[in-house]
């Protein structure tokens, strides 16, 4: 199954950073949402979307925000999650957690990082 | 008479009460009179920090604005970056294309020469031309180094486009400065309108500290019971605490 990688963040040059490293990885196919809201109403709008990239910090709705609506609604409650912020409090990780993340990455990251966390969700699901 | 005895003791008791308080008065005046004298030299310095508090504070949505600026012009010079790295990122893929066609041609040249060989092998003449034609037009070598270092480039490049994350993170920076600015300014502004409503200086030009020759006592003091002196002195208070980080606030700018 080829992955569709939905990457939602509110800062231009962070999705097409995000955007750049899968490519590096090989992964082409991906759509960009600003925020939470606009990435839900895409994920409603696309049934082909099996990743979520998400910020944390946005404005009208944040990754947090998103993740809980994700896991809350049933079409979409099993969909992988990885959180990227620049949020590296012990709290705010075990809270994104809470809200199930599949996994969580500090800004700036590597393409490596990405890489490993992707896999790691796609093996554990 | 009996009742004559009882009442002049009670007017001594009220006396000696009177007594009391003028006592109490007498040593009340001076505390009082310093207070007043403190309250009139701090009027001027409550005007001079409110004309600086209302100068600090007029030109905090400029430079909140700045930093809005600041915000927009590093993204739009962080967007033309990455438009410059992906059309180099592009380039570079272009003429790996166009070196990737010269290999699957110099493949054809190895088949044309064994094929040559086989059929015009005895003529030492014709493969003596040949070798040295296919010697003279081998790129295998060059164009491996040259895909190595297309290769190096292509990273590194890479690498100019993850340290531009940096522009996301000082965002965020400058937003969180930006909020504290925003916070500060609402709360200042709100002190200066109190301190403008206050009737602290009207108060002051009313009150005598001139005691008349010969009295202890201040004849203007009079018992206040409204909250307004406890305000004005928990308003300077605060006031040399908003002063605090005002000075601050102006390290960030300086």
């Amino acid at each position: 199954m080829e992955l569709k990688f939905l990457v939602v963040d509110d800062s231009v040059t962070m999705r097409r950073i995000v955007i750049n490293s899968l490519k590096n990885l090989g992964y082409n196919n991906y759509v960009e949402a600003a925020d939470g809201a606009d990435a839900l109403s895409k994920l409603n709008a696309d049934s082909s979307i099996n990743f979520v990239i998400t910020d944390w910090n946005m404005p009208v709705m944040s990754g947090l925000e998103l993740t809980k609506s994700i896991r809350t609604a049933p079409n979409l409650e099993k969909l992988p999650i990885l959180m990227v912020t620049t949020r590296g409090v012990k709290e705010d990780i075990v809270e994104a957690l809470q809200a199930r993340v599949n996994n969580y990455v500090i800004k700036p990251f590597t393409p490596q990082i990405l890489k490993e966390k992707i896999e790691s969700i796609l093996a554990t699901n | 008479m009996q009742k004559i005895s009882g009442n002049m003791s009670e007017i001594f008791s009220k006396l000696n009460d009177l007594k009391n308080v003028f006592k109490f008065g007498e040593k009340i005046v001076p505390i009082i009179q310093s207070l007043i004298e403190f309250m009139k030299e701090i009027v001027p310095l409550i005007e001079s920090i409110n004309t600086s508090i209302s100068e600090s504070t007029a030109q905090m949505p400029k430079a909140s604005n700045q930093i809005n600026n600041v915000t927009t012009q590093t993204e739009m010079a962080t967007t033309e970056i990455l438009d410059i790295v992906d059309n180099i990122t592009n380039q570079i893929m272009e003429i790996e294309n166009i070196f990737n066609s010269f290999t699957d041609k110099q493949s054809r040249n190895d088949e044309i020469k064994s094929i040559i060989l086989e059929k015009y092998g005895n003529d030492e003449f014709l493969i003596g031309l040949l070798k040295e034609y296919l010697s003279n037009n081998d790129y295998h070598a060059a164009f491996d180094k040259i895909r190595e270092i297309l290769s190096h480039t292509n990273n590194d490049i890479f690498q100019i486009t993850l340290s531009l994350q940096v522009q996301d993170i000082t965002t965020q920076q400058l937003a969180a400065v930006n909020h504290l600015i925003d916070s500060v300014n609402t709360k200042l502004t709100s002190l200066i309108k109190e301190i403008d409503q206050s009737d602290i200086r009207e108060d002051m030009k009313t009150i005598s500290i001139e005691a008349p020759v010969g009295a202890n006592f201040d004849p203007n003091a009079k018992y206040d019971r409204s909250e307004s002196r406890q305000q004005n002195v928990d308003e300077i208070v605060a006031q040399q605490k908003q002063q605090a980080s005002q000075a601050e606030i102006d390290k960030l700018f300086s």
